[in-house]
């Protein structure tokens, strides 16, 4: 699949998780490659991005017996973002899932 | 690849694209490194999910180079500037008006509680029977709660604003300095459904019991007093009227 597309959808599946819960760089890395085909490496430059465009905060957690973990969490406007896109989302793959099955039935 | 080779690459590559933070990167996928290796995966392994460091390195934003943007970033700040003066003073009038609004709303408040009660401050209450009096009390009373809805929607009518045009604000530096842009913020006042039905309510029955009363009160008033202007025949506005000598009806 086109990567700049993917992209972005993998923007807003992160912000998905951030919404449940604060986590830390490699949780979202693990959790998005378990799920989507994507190299691990492609979460670190979308978490940087976020961060710069003020949608994700960070901070940094000690944990026992380890170097402190950098935590990142939604900021109030990262929740509005969030809000917005998704429902932008789930209309516009709404409307291509009606096209694309539509498509399949008319050849049958 | 072992890690310190995939590091060492990505470092370079980050450099050679003027990414910021280049180190504070790199630090980030060494910890990913270690959270791996501690679940019993190979540097090589480790190397090929994360993905070609150039390619990887592709993907962060170079840094925003500042010549390029900094002159419409400073005319995008002039033009904001004027823009704020102006706004301001817009701002300054719709304040006003939410001033006078509460303003009217507590005089008339006032006025009624006055006729019912029976004083009058400073003799500022033209004489009238106290019939009479009630009544338009009544729709004074109505008046002033119509005013104070609209002092609330009005209130929160400009807090929108204001926080439409904050948010505008920003959307011009950001963008002017190639940053993302966030949504932009409706302008009308975001009330929940119920409190918009309830405002709306309030409103209008303040208004059909305003209008009611004060028909009502003009009517009484004309019938009581015998004459269609019945403030001349009370003497209202400095009048000399036949049921009105020295103070007394």
């Amino acid at each position: 699949m086109n990567t700049q597309y993917k992209k972005g959808v993998l923007e807003l599946c992160v912000l998905a998780l951030l919404e449940k819960r604060d986590c830390y760089g490699y949780e979202i890395s693990e959790y998005l490659s378990n799920h989507i085909d994507i190299a691990d490496g492609t979460v670190y430059p979308i978490l940087r991005k976020l961060k710069n465009d003020g949608v994700v905060s960070t901070y940094l957690q000690e944990e026992s017996g380890g170097p402190p973990r950098k935590y990142y969490s939604l900021t109030k406007l990262g929740r509005e973002a969030y809000k917005n896109d998704r429902a932008e989302y789930l209309n516009f793959a709404r409307a291509v899932k009606t096209l694309l099955e539509d498509d399949n039935h008319d050849k049958e | 690849m072992t890690k310190n080779d995939y590091l060492a690459k990505l470092m370079n590559e980050l450099k050679k694209n003027a990414v910021a933070d280049a180190s504070d990167i790199v630090s980030e996928y060494e910890q990913h490194f270690a959270f791996k290796m501690a679940d019993g995966f190979s540097e090589d392994e480790i190397s090929a999910k994360l993905g070609d460091p150039i390619e990887v390195a592709a993907q962060f934003e170079r840094r925003n180079d500042a010549e390029p943007f900094s002159g419409k970033k400073a005319t995008t700040i002039v033009g904001l500037v004027f823009a704020d003066i102006f706004v301001g003073m817009f701002f300054i009038l719709l304040f006003v008006w939410e001033a006078i609004m509460a303003a009217f709303s507590l005089v008339s408040a006032t006025i009624a509680v006055s006729l019912i009660g029976g004083f009058n401050i400073y003799a500022l209450i033209p004489p009238i029977p106290y019939g009479c009096g009630v009544i338009f009390a009544l729709s004074l009373a109505a008046l002033a709660v119509l005013a104070s809805t609209g002092c609330i929607y009005f209130a929160a009518f400009i807090r929108q604003l204001i926080r439409s045009y904050g948010r505008f604000h920003h959307n011009a530096i950001a963008s002017a300095s190639g940053n993302a842009v966030l949504p932009s913020l409706a302008i009308h006042p975001q009330l929940p459904a119920r409190t918009n039905r309830r405002i709306r309510t309030v409103a209008l029955f303040s208004l059909s019991i305003f209008a009611a009363c004060f028909v009502l009160a003009m009517v009484v008033s004309m019938v009581s007093s015998g004459v269609f202007e019945f403030w001349h025949a009370w003497g209202w506005f400095g009048y000399d009227g036949p049921l009105y000598k020295g103070g007394a009806l």
